[in-house]
This record gives structure tokens, sequence and C-alpha cells, in this order.
């Protein structure tokens, strides 16, 4: 039992990374980024590439992590202009539909030049012991990572002038602007700030086993997941959330299988939907 | 009255279709499923052109309605006449079920975005689940189960055929009715409709039903013609994505946008196939430019250039 709950909340501290840019993109811009998961493949494969091109592990995924940062910021500066012209749903409806539409550009266009390209990084030290418990290796650091990118994203929110901003924005848009701030320059710094946290996540994917070409979709399925169960403007509730269907994916997975676990999962945040659409956890957290 | 004209030249024109195919099996597949995006296209117009209920379930919807049908047919040895009108009730109850609440939870477009693609993901994994009823990913063999008319080039041809042209009346009678009124109504804007004493639930989820029978209609022929059914047939990126890029090509809100942009999609779609996995890239760009830059589609274009008042 205590094995399999490490496994969930180690899984879950990564679904919180992978899904945390979603919230921050929705909460913030007001687009609802269904290409999500393909800025952590996008710096998952630029890892890969560079490590084939004979690079060290460690200064690869810098890179690629960095990578997917510049590649939210070109987004956010290109594709997503013309949605920000609109507010409200009409900014909602055509940000859902560009960025799905970029989703597909990023799976064809990598499936077609980089089809066998994939990610998988060791660790000198496969697993540790303790207190009884053998843990891989590659848990502990991916959990430190993920924690670390947590505390400092929440210390950024919270301690500086700059996190003050963007939370008001994230509270209201046109009284920010009122206040004297440029949604659009916090916004690009947002989504490339999401880039950086999904591009960790798929580096993450790398060191957990390996991180394909083809995984764009099932990581914004996840995220998305995460994000709607955690009540999509709440990087709070998005935290514990993806704890929490870690460990619940943890447990299913152990008890009932693949399908059913997903199924369950996808149930979890259809229900979030219809019964609290502004999140499981809107009133704890 | 260019209403019933243009319904008259579809007709006569796609009718016309087979004769100039030459009785090549190649064209006769190509033109049959062009049809059945069609129908698709005309279902998802009623959704998303007039009602802005974006379904990302489309292809569930149509999968709902023709994995029933045939596990039915084969499990319990019916006929698929008598399996067929079941799977269209479910998918026309699943979307206006889907509408209903979520017009009842005041979901925006977001949310009710993230439950139909919840739903469709589900409907994904139930059939690689239920592998001894559905065969997963292989796959259910669909050809002999006694659909005869649905099987054979020609005739299958015109029974698509007439499902299209079916959509299509019905799309024109809804649209000259009351329900057309209260559709433009609620799609310029929701609230002042619903001051205007428009029922606005009411005519959402009229919408999303027939939206999805059509669906529904479609899935199930379209399995008994193409033989062997397996869920990717029915994925996210073979029915929803390409039905959006054929609807806003075409035209959205209009009679001949779904027709003219199944054709277009059709066309594009063999200049593609050659390359392979290059369809996905395609796909994805066209999602992105239509929307930026063609908004109103051919339709919009055609109303310019000829100066036609096209429906």
């Amino acid at each position: 039992m205590v094995p399999i709950l490490i496994d969930g909340i180690v899984y879950g501290l990564q679904l919180s990374l992978l899904a945390v840019g979603i919230t921050l993109i929705y909460g913030l811009g007001g687009v609802l980024n269904l290409a999500h998961g393909q800025f952590a493949v996008v710096a998952g494969v630029a890892a890969a590439l560079l490590m084939g091109n004979g690079m060290g592990a460690a200064p690869a995924s810098f890179l690629g992590v960095a990578a997917a940062g510049i590649f939210g910021l070109l987004i956010d500066r290109s594709l997503l202009v013309p949605a920000y012209r609109y507010r409200g749903e009409e900014r909602l409806l055509l940000g859902l539909v560009l960025t799905l539409g970029l989703s597909f550009v990023i799976d064809g266009y990598l499936n077609l030049s980089h089809p066998n390209v994939s990610l998988t990084i060791r660790l000198p030290m496969p697993s540790l012991t303790v207190l009884g418990i053998t843990i891989r290796s590659a848990a502990v650091v991916t959990s430190l990572l993920a924690i670390l990118a947590f505390g400092l994203l929440f210390l950024f929110l919270r301690g500086t002038l700059l996190g003050k901003a963007i939370r008001s924005i994230i509270q209201n848009e046109v009284g920010a602007e009122l206040c004297g701030i440029s949604p659009s320059r916090t916004r690009t710094l947002i989504v490339a700030l999401s880039g950086l946290l999904a591009g960790l996540a798929g580096v993450a994917q790398g060191l957990f086993s390996s991180l394909g070409t083809e995984m764009g979709v099932e990581f914004t399925i996840l995220a998305l997941i995460v994000a709607v169960v955690g009540g999509v403007r709440s990087i709070n509730g998005t935290f514990v959330a993806g704890i929490l269907l870690g460990v619940v994916n943890a447990l299913a997975s152990y008890y009932m299988g693949a399908y059913v676990t997903l199924i369950i999962l996808l149930g979890a945040a259809m229900l979030t939907i219809l019964i609290r659409p502004s999140g499981l956890l809107a009133y704890w957290t | 009255m260019a209403r019933y004209a243009t319904l008259l030249l579809v007709g006569v024109i796609l009718a016309l279709v087979p004769l100039t195919t030459g009785g090549s099996p190649y064209y006769s597949r190509i033109t049959t499923l062009m049809l059945v995006l069609m129908v698709y296209a005309v279902a998802f117009n009623m959704l998303f052109g007039h009602t802005k209920q974006l379904f990302l379930c489309l292809g569930a919807l149509a999968g709902s309605s023709a994995y029933l049908s045939v596990v039915l047919t084969r499990e319990l040895g019916l006929s698929p006449w008598a399996t067929i009108p079941l799977g269209i009730l479910v998918a026309g109850f699943l979307g206006g079920l889907f509408s209903y609440v979520s017009v009842r939870r005041g979901l925006g477009v977001i949310f009710l975005g993230v439950v139909t693609l919840a739903f469709s993901l589900i409907f994904y994994n139930l059939v690689l689940g239920l592998r001894e009823l559905t065969n997963g990913e292989t796959g259910i063999v669909t050809q002999g189960l006694g659909a005869g008319i649905l099987e054979g080039p020609r005739s299958s041809y015109y029974m698509l055929f007439a499902l299209l042209m079916i959509a299509l009346v019905l799309y024109s009678a809804l649209m000259s009715s009351r329900v057309g009124v209260a559709f433009r109504a609620l799609s310029d804007d929701e609230l002042t409709a619903e001051l205007a004493g428009i029922d606005v639930t009411r005519y959402k989820v009229i919408a999303a039903t027939v939206g999805s029978l059509l669906m529904g209609a479609g899935g199930a022929f379209y399995a008994y013609y193409t033989g062997l059914i397996s869920p990717a047939l029915f994925s996210l990126i073979s029915v929803d994505i390409v039905v959006l890029i054929t609807l806003v090509f075409g035209g959205m809100g209009s009679l001949v946008g779904p027709v003219l942009g199944g054709a277009a999609v059709t066309v594009i779609d063999e200049l593609v196939r050659p390359f392979g996995q290059l369809n996905v890239l395609v796909y994805g760009a066209l999602l992105i430019v239509l929307f930026l830059a063609f908004r109103g589609g051919l339709v919009a274009v055609l109303r310019k250039t000829a100066k036609l008042p096209i429906p």
C-alpha cells in the first residue's frame, strides 16, 4: 500500500507541474491551451536531439526546458495575438480552436520530421532505500524538481510586485489595466513561464521512462483533467488536484487496470464541471 | 424560393456524380465518404454554426450509434435495420443531454468543450476496454451483417445521398420555421433572445438533438458501408477536426456551406494522401488559417463575387 501511495504522489507532482501552465494561461490570458502537452514534448524532443549530438544529459535538459519557454513566448506573440483582440467567450472560443490547430501542427510536424526521436535519461544510481522502502532515484529527483518549481512559483506570485500584478489580472483584467498594468506583457511572461513548467514535466517524463513525439495529446488530456478538477483558475487547487489524481491513478491502475483508470479520471473531470465548475477544491484553497 | 432552387440544384448535381466516375471503385468510395462528411457537417452546422455549441464529441456520437447498432446486430442476430434506429436515437439522446445539462448549468464554451472532449475519450477507452464485445483496436467486420443495400458501391452512394438530402430538407424546413427565427436570434445574443421571450434552453437542446441524431445516422450508415469499424474511425482527428474544417471552409450557418466544404475537404484530403502522415499537419494548419482569415467560408466568397443570394 505505501509504495503505491508514494508512486501516486510522485506521479501526482508531475501531473501538477504539467497542469499548472494550463491554469496560469487560462486564468491570466483567458485561453484554454489545448497544445499544452505539446510544449512538454517540444522540450523533450529538443533535449533528445541535443543529447544525440553528444551533449550531456543535464545541459541538454536545461536547454530543452528553455526551448519550451521560448516556444511559448513565440506562440503568445504570434498565434494568440488575434485571440487576445477579443474578450470573454469569443476569445475563449478562438483560443480553443487555435491551440487545437497548433497541437495538430506540432504533432504532425514532429511525427513527420523526427519519428524515432525519444528522450530517455538514465541516472547513475537507479534506486535508493529510505526507511526500508526502495524508491527509484528518478522519482526522488523529479519530485524535488517539481516541489522546487512550485515553491519558486508561489514565492514569485506571493512575494514580488510582478506576481501581485499577475494575480490582479487573474482577478480582473480590465481593473488591472486601469491600474496601469499591461496585460499583454504579463501575458507573454506567463505563457513563456507555463512553457518552462510544461517543459520541465516533459524532461521529467524522460527521467521516469521515456518521452516520445506522440505523447503530446496524452499530456494535454491529463493536464486538462487536473486543471479542471482543481478549478481552472486556482493554482493551489491545481497543485492539490494533481497529487489527488496521481494517488487515484496509482490506486486505480493497481486494482483495476489502465482503461478503467483513465475513464475514472475523465469521469472525475466531467463530474467536477457538472457539480462545481469552479473546481472541487475551490472552497478549500 | 432560392432555398428550394438551391436544394434542387445540389440534389441534381450530387445524384449525377456516380455517372461521371465511371464505376471506378476508387472514386466511388471517395464520393460516398464525401457524402458522409457532408451529413456530419450539416449536423455540426446546427450545433456550432447556429447555436454556438462546440461539441468535441462528434466522432464519439457517430461512433456510439455505429457501435451500438453493430454490436446488437452481431450479438443478438438482429437485422441492422432494427438496430440502426436505436443507435441513432441513443446518439440524439446523448447530444440532447449534453446540451440540456450545459445550458442548465450555465457552462460556457470552454466547459462544454471539456465535457464533450472527456466523453469522447471515455467512449474511445470503453470501446478499447470492452474487448469481448468490440474486438478492441482490431475492430468488427460489418460486411455481411445484413445491411446489403449499404454495401454495394452504387446503392450505398444513393442511400447516403438520400440521408444527406433528408438532412438538408430537414435543415431548411427548420430554418424557415419558428425554430430558425429562434436560432438566428440566439446566435446573435443569447441574453437578448431570452429577454425577447425565446426559450433558449429549448432551442439549444433542439439544435443539439437534431444535430446528434444526424451524426448518429451518418455514423451508423458509414459503419455498414465501410465494412470494418474500429475506434480510430471515430477519433477526434478523423471526425471532429475534419468536420470543423469542413463547416468553416464551406461557410457556417448556411445551407450549402456543408456541401461545398465537404467537396473541398475531400479534394484536399486526396491531395495530401500520398504524403502519409502529412494530413495531421495540414489539418492543424488549415484549422488555424480558416479561423483567422476565412471565417465566412466559400459561401461568403461566392456571395460576394457572384453576387448571388446563396442560402
